[in-house]
């Protein structure tokens, strides 16, 4: 939940380009004395720098979330193989026996489908950097095109995750019912939060730039609401290896 | 430390990007790294072990250092002046962040 | 500053009414109003002030804990009650106590000492203490809504489950805490921004003052350290409130998940609790030794290999959770090479007074005394960090001796020794030096009374968190003393307070005499302006030229070679003059923002619905706050200028009408 509001936090800042910032990159020096001016010591942005922070925050969280996942996985099937009736009584029992006999969760994963939402997702990236470089060059129809695909995208990503989380569902994962369910819901939930934020922030880009004010000067603020996009796309790189190719 | 801030911020929104051939070649990789993954999750699944975990592992490392180093400007930034505190700030918190989990994993394997 | 409606000059010459960002909260006009402040120093000053009021709760649950163990079967608290009293305790005193009064120096003076205008974004630095403080609210509430947390302010699973403490306390912990913790994490973007990027022109880190740099370390170490106490509170909570099973033996989970993503967090927390105060020390004890601090790379550089090693020791809280000996060999041979940086501060603080001028005054007192418990805390940690004497030690009055030696011993101290030392910076007098002896003096007393016998009590083997004991264990005296000592300290520590107030009084009695920007002959460019510090900071933006620049512009070598005052501090100083100069605006959104949060989570513990409205409630801020441009146009300023650069202010008008 927390981080629902992180995000959004951010997104606060970041979608209507809004320079919080004393000095922002684009004030840069005040030569005249007195101004209201401030030196960058960095030479760098100041949004750009509090969001790679940010970013470098959520590391630690997903780490600790895909840690957690991964210890509660591996217990989980040691308590499986061991018979432990707590645990095979929380799912139906085909879903017991095909993990019993596979040594894992695999059997549960449909390949193929999550594959195709992860191609999905690496796409939405591809249309995300080229949004900014047409906002970048003054290019506003095509800024306009590659957001609306970004956030067109990662609205497929989230609805194929829906389609997910009631198909094992239905299957007889629960969220409640043992470690596993509790692990991996938490942590494929906890990423399509993060998309969801970011879809959010992409289409309050979208009514900016609708409205004609999404214009050059802004390119940092896609560009920010870019870097956000891309760290989320590579946590789904990573969960995608590690909880659903790996077993 | 102190640098002319006016133009090093113009630097780094005028001459680094890459174009857009470029990010199109980026994603192909990224796409043919997915295709490959998929593959070799399959192929090896039966064998396991070090054979499969392994190239799965590199094969995900350079989808991740592609995304950010092409995407999200990282290669670029690096040749801007400071522009490589973003790359530390990062990259220190990934380390950081595999490096205490490596150690609970650790503890957890040899808590006999 | 005088705040005027006038029509804006846009660079292409046309002419625009300012138009209200939103029709409800519209721009607060009144600058001096608190509730609305993004001035760093005033969002400082609160954090001290929030710090203080969360002190006297923290301290009342300290009381109560000793009136409980002055005598043996004493049935003056109620077990449960007891857990309730000593787990809020530790958990007010850490998270809203200590760390907000490390915020509130680096928030008010970080600033200053880098010569910058204000934070780097002013607004969330608004939010950050907004969320602190109603977090910290919210989990007070518990005190009346059924009950505090029981699980210590650790919270161990399993025993933080709903079967082990069925009443909404911990759930309150968890809320309160999760919502403090985003306060922490944008509060450490913010200030990590700032310092590496607004210093003043001349300024490279390795000039920078040392609080400056303790401050970075700090706020580094709640960046990284932060989310993973989240990922545990999410992981609590999706046990207590959502049914999860992370902590739920049955299914085979490891409850030692908990204590080690716990500590990965607890243990930076630790330094960073400690950090502060280390940078405060190391302001005071140069000005009134009138020497540089010794060796000040030693001083940077031990406090980041303080920040790094912090992360690699945290299993030293576990060695009896059975852990492992590979693992407790490991951690506890890192916790004793953490001992050298922190010894090497000590030491630079012992040669920078050696052979110094003292001035023995209430903050050079303090200071003092933190170098002094804090020895004595870290050589009783030292002891801990070998693992067969820990497990003696553990969970026993030891480590509660241990631990409050550095916590109240040194951190506190040192927060002290900077209220002495900067609240003519703040509040533009001195606070009585006479109230102040007797303020030091009677929390050494107090502060040493209370927990000086809890070493021998640990040793006795007297165990932590228990409510009471009998009689015939031995424990009696040193207990009687301690509780003694602890009302004297309570004393002690209220006379601050007082101490404020009277000098207060006293001061605008005599016709507010102006303090002067440099009261101390000081050495680091906050005391270049004047006190109180105006709301503009600095008229100029000030060029550094050296470590410690404004001695440095006092006091210049002769032809001898021996340095010789040049200026007065009241020379040199700048007047205050902020005509022309551009201040963030204040906004409603920030406090509305953190108001939501509460909201939601008093929903997650009773009912969803009630989540509802703050979330609703949340969307609009943030929607009402990008909308809101960060800079006032219509707020008196330079944008006079705008067709001399009309680089200055990009498209921010265009925005007002959205």
């Amino acid at each position: 939940m927390t981080d629902v509001l992180d995000e959004n936090l951010d997104d606060a800042n970041v979608f209507a380009g809004n320079e919080d910032a004393v000095d922002g990159d684009g004030h840069g020096t005040d030569d005249h004395g007195h101004g209201g001016g401030h030196h960058s010591s960095l030479g760098l942005s100041n949004m750009k720098l509090a969001m790679w922070l940010f970013l470098g925050s959520e590391c630690l969280l997903f780490g600790a979330l895909i840690s957690t996942y991964l210890l509660s996985r591996a217990r989980f099937i040691q308590e499986l193989l061991a018979g432990n009736p707590n645990v095979t009584s929380t799912m139906p029992d085909f879903l017991v026996e095909e993990f019993q006999e596979a040594g894992s969760v695999q059997p549960l994963f449909d390949i193929p489908f999550t594959s195709a939402s992860s191609f999905i997702l690496l796409m939405s990236s591809l249309t995300m950097v080229l949004a900014h470089k047409a906002v970048h060059e003054a290019d506003y129809r095509n800024s306009k095109i590659w957001l609306s695909a970004t956030a067109l995208l990662g609205s497929v990503f989230i609805a194929g995750q829906v389609y997910e989380f009631t198909a094992f569902y239905r299957e007889g994962l629960t969220y409640t019912g043992n470690l596993f369910g509790s692990a991996f819901y938490t942590l494929t939930g906890f990423h399509g939060v993060h998309v969801t934020g970011g879809i959010i922030m992409l289409m309050s880009l979208l009514v900016l730039a609708f409205r004609g004010k999404l214009n050059q000067d802004r390119a940092e603020t896609v560009e920010l609401v870019g870097l956000y996009w891309h760290f989320v796309d590579i946590i789904w790189v990573l969960i995608f290896t590690i909880v659903y190719l790996i077993p | 430390m102190t640098t002319d801030s006016t133009t090093a911020v113009h630097d780094a929104h005028d001459d680094h990007h890459p174009t857009e051939k470029q990010y199109w070649v980026v994603f192909v990789i990224l796409g043919a790294l997915t295709a490959l993954e998929i593959y070799w999750a399959e192929a090896f699944r039966e064998p396991g072990g070090g054979i499969l975990v392994w190239p799965l592992i590199i094969m995900m490392v350079i989808k991740f250092l592609l995304v950010a180093g092409a995407f999200m400007h990282l290669w670029f930034d690096m040749k801007i002046l400071n522009g490589k505190l973003f790359t530390w700030a990062f990259m220190g918190a990934l380390v950081l962040a595999m490096a205490v989990f490596a150690i609970v994993f650790a503890a957890f394997e040899f808590q006999v | 500053m005088a705040i005027t409606e006038r029509p804006l000059a846009l660079p292409s010459g046309d002419v625009v009414e300012p138009s209200r960002p939103m029709g409800i909260l519209a721009r607060p006009r009144n600058a001096a109003n608190w509730l609305t402040t993004v001035d760093h120093k005033k969002i400082g000053i609160m954090y001290g002030a929030a710090s203080l009021f969360f002190l006297l709760i923290g301290g009342l649950a300290a009381l109560l804990i000793r009136i409980q163990l002055a005598v043996p079967n004493n049935s003056f608290l109620s077990a449960d009650a007891y857990n309730q009293v000593f787990t809020m305790h530790g958990t007010v005193m850490v998270f809203l106590v200590v760390m907000p009064m490390g915020a509130a120096f680096a928030n008010f003076l970080m600033p200053l000492q880098v010569g910058a205008r204000d934070v780097a974004f002013p607004r969330i630095n608004a939010f950050s203490f907004w969320v602190f403080f109603f977090g910290g609210l919210m989990l007070n509430t518990s005190w009346f809504l059924g009950g505090g947390a029981d699980g210590g302010w650790f919270n161990y699973a399993p025993n933080n489950g709903i079967a082990f403490s069925p009443s909404n306390g911990i759930d309150y912990w968890n809320m309160g805490l999760l919502i403090a913790g985003i306060g922490s994490l944008t509060g450490a973007v913010n200030l990590i921004t700032t310092v590496l990027n607004m210093r003043a022109p001349g300024m490279t880190l390795m000039k920078m003052p040392v609080f400056v740099w303790m401050t970075l370390v700090t706020q580094f170490l709640l960046l990284f350290a932060i989310p993973v106490l989240t990922v545990a509170q999410i992981l609590l909570a999706s046990d207590r409130i959502f049914g999860g099973n992370f902590f739920n033996t049955q299914q085979g989970a490891d409850p030692l998940l908990w204590q080690h993503l716990f500590w990965v967090f607890g243990h930076p927390e630790v330094y960073l609790m400690i950090l502060p105060a280390f940078g405060i020390v190391s302001e005071v004890i140069p000005t009134f030794a009138r020497k540089p601090i010794f060796g000040y790379p030693f001083m940077v550089f031990s406090g980041i290999a303080i920040g790094f090693m912090g992360w690699g020791v945290w299993a030293h809280h576990m060695f009896v959770s059975g852990i492992g000996p590979l693992s407790v060999t490991a951690f506890s041979v890192a916790t004793m090479f953490i001992a050298v940086p922190t010894g090497v501060k000590i030491l630079n603080w012992l040669a920078t007074m050696w052979g110094g001028k003292l001035t023995l005054n209430t903050a050079m007192l303090f200071s003092i005394g933190l170098v002094t418990q804090f020895t004595v805390g870290g050589l009783s940690g030292v002891s801990h960090a070998i693992a067969p004497s820990d497990t003696q030690q553990t969970d026993t009055y030891y480590i509660v001796a241990h631990f409050h030696y550095v916590l109240f011993g040194g951190a506190l101290f040192g927060f002290m020794a900077g209220f002495y030392f900067w609240w003519p910076k703040a509040f533009g007098y001195k606070m009585s030096e006479k109230i102040g002896l007797w303020n030091f003096w009677l929390m050494v007393l107090g502060f040493n009374l209370t927990f000086g016998p809890m070493h021998i009590l640990g040793l006795q083997g007297m165990p932590r968190r228990m409510q009471t004991y009998d009689p015939a264990m031995g424990f009696n005296f040193w207990n009687m003393v301690s509780s003694i000592g602890s009302f004297i300290l309570a004393v002690g520590t209220l006379v601050v307070l007082y101490n404020a107030i009277v000098s207060s009084i006293k001061w605008k009695k005599a016709g507010r005499p102006d303090v002067g920007p440099d009261p101390w002959d000081g050495r680091t460019i906050e005391w270049s302006i004047q006190s109180p510090a105006p709301e503009h900071n600095f008229d100029v933006d000030p060029a550094v030229e050296s470590l410690d620049d404004f001695w440095h512009r006092k006091y210049q070598p002769d032809e001898d070679g021996k340095l010789r005052r040049v200026h007065t501090g009241e020379e040199i100083a700048q007047p205050g003059n902020g005509e022309g100069v551009h201040l963030p605006a204040p906004s409603y959104w920030p406090i509305v923002l953190a108001g939501s949060l509460p909201l939601i989570g008093y929903g997650l513990i009773y009912n969803l619905w009630l989540a509802v409205p703050g979330g609703i409630i949340m969307m609009m801020s943030l929607y009402g706050w990008a909308l809101e441009p960060a800079d006032d146009l219509d707020v008196d300023d330079h944008h006079g200028d705008h067709d001399q650069d009309p680089d200055t202010d990009h498209g921010e008008p265009v925005l007002e009408t959205v």
